[in-house]
């Protein structure tokens, strides 16, 4: 197993989380997909200190801290999704346009 | 004695500021004694400085000088710090001034007590009259030109105050404001005057600049100024001709105060001022003769006026004038001792006739001749002294005017024969016209009962002053001229060499001093006495006119002055007008109140217009074209940016549906991908 | 000490600023401290004067602006001296007068002590841009002083003097920054660019052009025909007090500036326009008594009458004599006295009478004494009558210019008269003839009117029987000036 593999993986379950915040409908799936895309780093992270970096923890941390943040995000995105919902009954983003200018 | 002499000025200086500022202003103040004890000392300094001089014990000139100010000056290219100084020179006719002055102050103040009690402003008008003689006082004592300058100026301010005192009427105000413009017109050609003479000697030091004069440095032309200059000054001063016609109006204000100014102080400040810059005009020949003619001609004028005038004050005004001119004549023609003998004369005479003249009123209530008439009878004292001070004027052998009236005659008829007959012609209409007012005063009978049943003798306090006034006109003249008194006193100053002698020959001017001198003393020998049947001639003639005033005055009525009238209406309507010289001077009021209000049109409408409207007007147009091409230029170019940014977010937003999150992620993707290849395939 | 002198009405004016406004009292107080403090801290610098010298006395100095060369540099000698004692004086009086402003008294007091603090600097700045900070500092309060508490028409009169006199102090500028450019070392100190080193760099077409630029900024200040219209708008419509200090200490700044700044630094421009200024002078006096000749406004004939004082001042200059040039050093002073006591006087009849046209009065001499008598001491002092403070320096100033300039001398000869003749018509109208009963319940002169007008009064016979105190102080100064 090389370097070459784990980010190989990573770079599969990025573009997956990609696609999915893209195309999912429901904005749970997004908030899904984009813990994907984080965790598609935190294997980078964590491939990297393994294969270039072995004798720190450097990759290790802030794939840690980075787990901290997403959960951190999460939790304000879901709040802000609650607040949306029940403004507007719905949970489909095609339905949301508070940005329009 | 001598040493504390600059104490006669400063004492009257303060005691007037004494009553001035001390004390309530009381109907019956009791500081009024006040200035008269401060008088009392200045006449007792002044006659044994006088004394002194009599006696030879007081060598004169004496002078003192103390520091008064530095400034730095520069003359003709030299510079250096001039000390001003203050200080006295007391010279013969100075000597005898004071005495005149601080006599005739000290019997008006006696008199004015009397005169002037129970007066709102009692005290004040005490205070003012100090003011005025020590203002006089520091004139004929000064050292210095610029103080003597001061001094004149003082006593510019005190004679409008004396003039104006009764303030509430129209006429005093009108009369001050007159005197006191009239004067200071005169005073521009002093102060050019002074300011010629520090150019050109640069000293103030009346001494100095006679030095400056006795060695002939001053050019005869810059002299002839200076001396127009002065002569200017004193014609103001002293009311000459053109500038009479404040005189006959100061007489608005109080009569004792009108005596004062009249004898002592104000009208003789002119004479002595030509007199104490006499080298002035022995430098210039022109100058001489221009004070002799200005003398002359006010002589004649004020004369004539005075034969019309009923007003008693006027006609004493009007004599003021005549013979103020005498004086001027003879200081012009030469006869410096004969016109400062007079001068002295004059205001023992001069006040006994106004505080004559304010008894009378005191006791009538009115200034009109025509409603007087008979008062003998009723005030015996006040008509004899009278008498005396009419016969004085008259110039009656034995008087006192007579020696002095003689002396300048008889100097006039050395200078120029047309001169003397004037004069005498003069000197006759003097005779008539004081008599015409003694007769209509006092002769004859009453001609308003009513008046004349409430005249009455005046107090003490007011004839008291008579009498001494009345003993001196009738013997000052003769005491003086005891033995050559008056010419050893008032000695004729001489210069030793004549400007241009010194520029011709610089090398020869020590030895041609002496030679000058003596020349110019013998000269001054020969000017003796009158021809023996010129001068018996004078005398009958003024008997003459005597005569002829009592033929045609004693009456009640007086039928052969209004037929005479009658016939010359012209000539009288022309001397009522005082020769429309005060109608010239209207003229000239109105003329400047009219460039006046001109000047300030031009000021709103013109200079404010253009420079500071004008001013605002070029900025504003200097804004608007900047403005002008702010709109078009520059801000256009911002306009410009900003709406092609404006015209590019609008094409974009409208390729998107708005307000999708996922289509913009799309976008954002898309880009990082594009940007993401560009930069990994580099 | 220079710097107390000038900086403590700042302080006093920040501390008003700090004080509620409700505290008038308070507020009074703190501005006489401050202004007693300068006036007193100028007093003791007169044990440590020395008269004998000529040289710049009691120097600060500190670099303010290390890159432009800027200093903060004071410094008095026997020409600005006299001034700031003026100036000192002066603010104390016209604040005794300011006691009776009743409305919003917190800014009042606040923008005067700024002004003094400006008035205070430009006499003793040495550093051209800190004079020009100061000079400058003088207007902003003024134009609040004129355009709040001010006259009918005060909002004009603000806006016309705030606009023309800056106007003026452009062109100034520009001549200070030439200066600075041209001089080498660049340098803004005056005493530096006095030297003869440094004049040298200056040729005369730079001297001619320098010194119109500052002549400019000068002139309208002075005020010297043409530029004087700006005066009796701002006086009539400014509140008595401030009047005050404009006749007073304002009009000399332009003076000071030109014999300081434009006869020391650019003499040969100076020397150069000698010519016209001695017609403008002649116009001054002469067109400025006619004017006053015109008015029936109180107030605007003593505004003429400054036109006309300021006049003798310039044409004791243009006579560049030293006699001339402390004629004019003397007539500043004398000048701010008198004029200052003139206005203060109308200032207590329009308070009273709420007009100040001459021919609404009449007889008050009969009900008002001491006013009466004051006015007329000082009116005879501003006609030059011997004995008051006006004349001996109007006469050294016609003394300084008579040599160098008899035919226009003899003309502004003319000035004295008609001076003389609105003053007396004036007094005669108000004060003399029949009483005008419209007046009978008119009051005296309080006390505080009296505290505000008898030093002044004082000080007017002082100088007039003494002026050797004055005059020495100048001396020194003047001689060196005209050595060079």
């Amino acid at each position: 197993m090389t370097l070459a593999h784990y980010l190989t993986v990573a770079s599969l379950l990025f573009l997956i989380g990609v696609f999915g915040a893209l195309t999912r409908r429901n904005i749970i799936g997004i908030l899904m997909s984009i813990e994907l895309m984080f965790n598609a780093a935190n294997i980078n992270l964590a491939a990297f200190e393994r294969f270039l970096h072995p004798e720190g923890v450097a990759g290790a941390t802030l794939a840690l801290f980075i787990m901290t943040v997403a959960a951190a995000e999460v939790v304000v995105g879901l709040a802000l999704l609650l607040a949306i919902y029940r403004n507007t009954d719905t949970a489909y983003v095609e339905d949301y346009n508070l940005l329009k200018g | 004695m001598i040493e504390h002499a600059y104490l006669i000025p400063l004492i009257p200086f303060f005691a007037s500021f004494i009553m001035l500022f001390g004390g309530k202003e009381d109907p019956h103040s009791n500081m009024p004694w006040v200035g008269i004890a401060a008088m009392g000392v200045c006449l007792a300094l002044s006659v044994s400085v006088f004394w002194g001089a009599v006696t030879g014990t007081v060598a004169l000139p004496y002078e003192h000088n103390w520091h008064w100010f530095s400034i730095a000056a520069s003359i003709a290219g030299r510079s250096f710090v001039y000390d001003m100084p203050v200080g006295v020179l007391i010279d013969g006719p100075a000597a005898v001034t004071l005495v005149a002055v601080t006599l005739v102050s000290l019997m008006v103040q006696v008199y004015s007590v009397a005169y002037m009690h129970g007066d709102v402003r009692f005290k004040r008008y005490f205070a003012f009259v100090s003011f005025f003689t020590a203002a006089m006082l520091g004139l004929v004592a000064s050292s210095n030109l610029l103080v003597t300058f001061a001094c004149w100026e003082l006593m510019g301010l005190c004679s409008y105050l004396l003039i104006g005192f009764w303030f509430e009427r129209e006429g005093p105000c009108e009369a001050q404001k007159k005197a006191f413009m009239t004067t200071k017109l005169g005073d521009s050609g002093l102060y050019l005057a002074l300011l010629l003479i520090f150019a050109k000697v640069g000293s103030f030091q009346l001494s100095q600049i006679y030095q400056f004069f006795d060695k002939g440095l001053m050019p005869a032309t810059i002299a002839t100024v200076i001396g127009i200059g002065i002569l200017a000054g004193a014609a103001g001063k002293s009311a000459q001709a053109p500038l009479f016609i404040w005189l006959p109006d100061a007489m608005e204000g109080p009569t004792p105060g009108s005596a004062l100014i009249h004898a002592a102080t104000m009208v003789a400040a002119g004479i002595l001022l030509v007199s104490k810059t006499y080298f002035v005009f022995l430098a210039s020949p022109t100058a001489m003769e221009s004070a002799a003619w200005m003398g002359l001609i006010t002589a004649f004028l004020a004369a004539s006026m005075a034969l019309v005038s009923y007003d008693i004050k006027r006609v004493l005004a009007f004599s003021t004038v005549s013979q103020l001119g005498f004086m001027m004549c003879a200081l012009g023609a030469g006869g410096f001792t004969s016109g400062l003998f007079h001068m002295t004369t004059h205001a023992f005479f001069k006040a006994l006739l106004f505080l004559g003249a304010g008894s009378v009123i005191h006791s009538v209530h009115t200034n009109d001749m025509r409603q007087m008439g008979g008062l003998s009878k009723k005030m015996p004292l006040t008509f004899l002294t009278m008498l005396i001070a009419v016969l004085a004027i008259a110039g009656v052998p034995g008087l006192s005017g007579y020696y002095s009236k003689d002396m300048i005659l008889a100097d006039v008829w050395n200078h120029d024969h047309l001169m003397f007959w004037i004069l005498l012609c003069t000197a006759l209409m003097t005779a008539f016209y004081m008599f015409r007012l003694f007769f209509l005063t006092f002769w004859g009978d009453d001609r308003d009962h009513e008046k004349f049943h409430h005249a009455h003798e005046s107090p003490a306090l007011i004839t008291g002053p008579l009498v001494v006034l009345a003993v001196l006109s009738a013997f000052a003249g003769a005491g003086l001229n005891h033995d050559g008194l008056v010419h050893k006193l008032i000695p004729k100053p001489t210069i030793s060499v004549m400007p241009g002698a010194a520029v011709a020959a610089p090398a020869h001017a020590s030895e041609a001093k002496p030679e000058a001198s003596a020349h110019q003393a013998s000269t001054e020998h020969h000017d003796g006495h009158l021809p023996a049947w010129l001068h018996m001639t004078a005398i009958v003639l003024v008997l003459g006119s005597i005569t002829l005033a009592f033929l045609m005055y004693r009456g009640p009525t007086y039928a052969a002055a209004d037929a005479i009238k009658a016939n010359l209406g012209p000539v009288f309507t022309l001397l009522d007008r005082r020769w429309y010289v005060d109608d010239f001077f209207y003229a000239l009021v109105t003329v400047s109140d009219k460039v006046a209000a001109l000047a300030f049109w031009i000021d709103a409408n013109v200079v404010d217009r253009v420079f500071v409207d004008g001013w605002g007007l070029l900025m504003r147009i200097f804004a608007q074209i900047s403005d002008a091409f702010d709109n078009l230029f520059v801000d256009s170019a911002v306009d410009g940016v900003g709406g092609l940014g404006n015209d590019l977010g609008v094409g974009l937003r409208s390729l998107v549906r708005e307000g999708q999150v996922q289509e913009y992620l799309m976008y954002a993707a898309i880009a990082f991908s594009l940007a993401a290849t560009l930069i990994l395939t580099r | 000490m220079l710097s107390l002198i000038v900086w403590s009405p700042l302080v006093g004016a920040l501390i008003v600023l700090m004080t509620p406004k409700e505290k008038v009292r308070a507020i009074q107080t703190v501005s006489f401290v401050a202004a007693g403090v300068a006036l007193a801290a100028s007093l003791t610098l007169l044990l440590n004067f020395d008269r004998g010298s000529a040289a710049m006395q009691f120097v600060e100095r500190w670099m303010w602006i290390p890159s432009l060369n800027v200093q903060y540099l004071l410094g008095i000698d026997g020409l600005s001296y006299p001034l700031v004692l003026l100036t000192a004086f002066m603010s104390v009086i016209a604040l005794v007068g300011s006691l009776g402003i009743k409305e919003r008294v917190k800014e009042y007091f606040f923008w005067f002590l700024l002004l003094e603090v400006g008035m205070l600097g430009v006499f003793a700045a040495l550093d051209l841009v800190l004079f020009y900070v100061f000079w400058e500092l003088t207007l902003v309060p003024m134009y609040f002083l004129i355009g709040v508490w001010g006259g009918p028409k005060k909002e004009f009169a603000a806006i016309k003097f705030f606009l023309y006199t800056l106007s003026g102090s452009v062109f100034m500028l520009l001549s200070i920054l030439a200066l600075y450019f041209k001089s080498a070392p660049h340098t803004f100190d005056m005493l530096e660019l006095m030297k003869p080193g440094v004049q040298s760099l200056f040729d005369p077409r730079f001297q001619i052009l320098a010194f119109l630029g500052l002549y400019f900024g000068m002139a309208i200040k002075i005020p010297a025909f043409p530029f004087h219209t700006w005066l009796p708008l701002a006086h009539v419509e400014a509140p008595t007090p401030i009047s005050v200090i404009l006749a007073a200490v304002l009009l000399k700044m332009g003076v000071y500036g030109l014999l300081r700044i434009a006869y020391g630094i650019t003499p040969l421009g100076f020397a150069w326009f000698l010519p016209a200024l001695i017609v403008i002078a002649v116009i001054n006096i002469v067109y400025g008594a006619l004017c006053a000749m015109a008015q029936t406004d109180m107030k605007k004939m003593v505004a003429y009458s400054s036109v006309n004082h300021m006049g003798y001042c310039l044409l004791g200059i243009a006579g560049m004599s030293a006699t001339g040039f402390s004629g004019a050093a003397f007539q500043m002073v004398n000048h701010g006295i008198i004029t200052g006591a003139l206005f203060l006087l109308v200032g207590v009849i329009y308070d009273r009478a709420h007009t100040r046209d001459v021919s609404a009065f009449g007889g008050l001499a009969l009900k008002l004494p001491v006013y009466s008598g004051l006015m007329a001491m000082t009116c005879f002092a501003s006609l030059g009558l011997p004995g008051l403070a006006g004349f001996i320096s109007e006469f050294m100033c016609f003394l300084g210019a008579f040599s160098a300039w008899p035919w226009p001398t003899a003309i502004s000869v003319v000035g004295i008269i008609a001076t003389a003749a609105f003053f007396l018509r004036m007094m005669q109208k108000v004060f003399l003839g029949a009483f005008n009963e419209k007046w009978a319940g008119m009051e005296d002169m309080t006390a505080r009117e009296l505290i505000s007008v008898m030093p002044l009064a004082v000080v007017t016979v002082w100088f007039g029987i003494a002026p050797k105190w004055p005059l020495d102080l100048m001396n020194k100064t003047i001689e060196h000036m005209l050595g060079k």
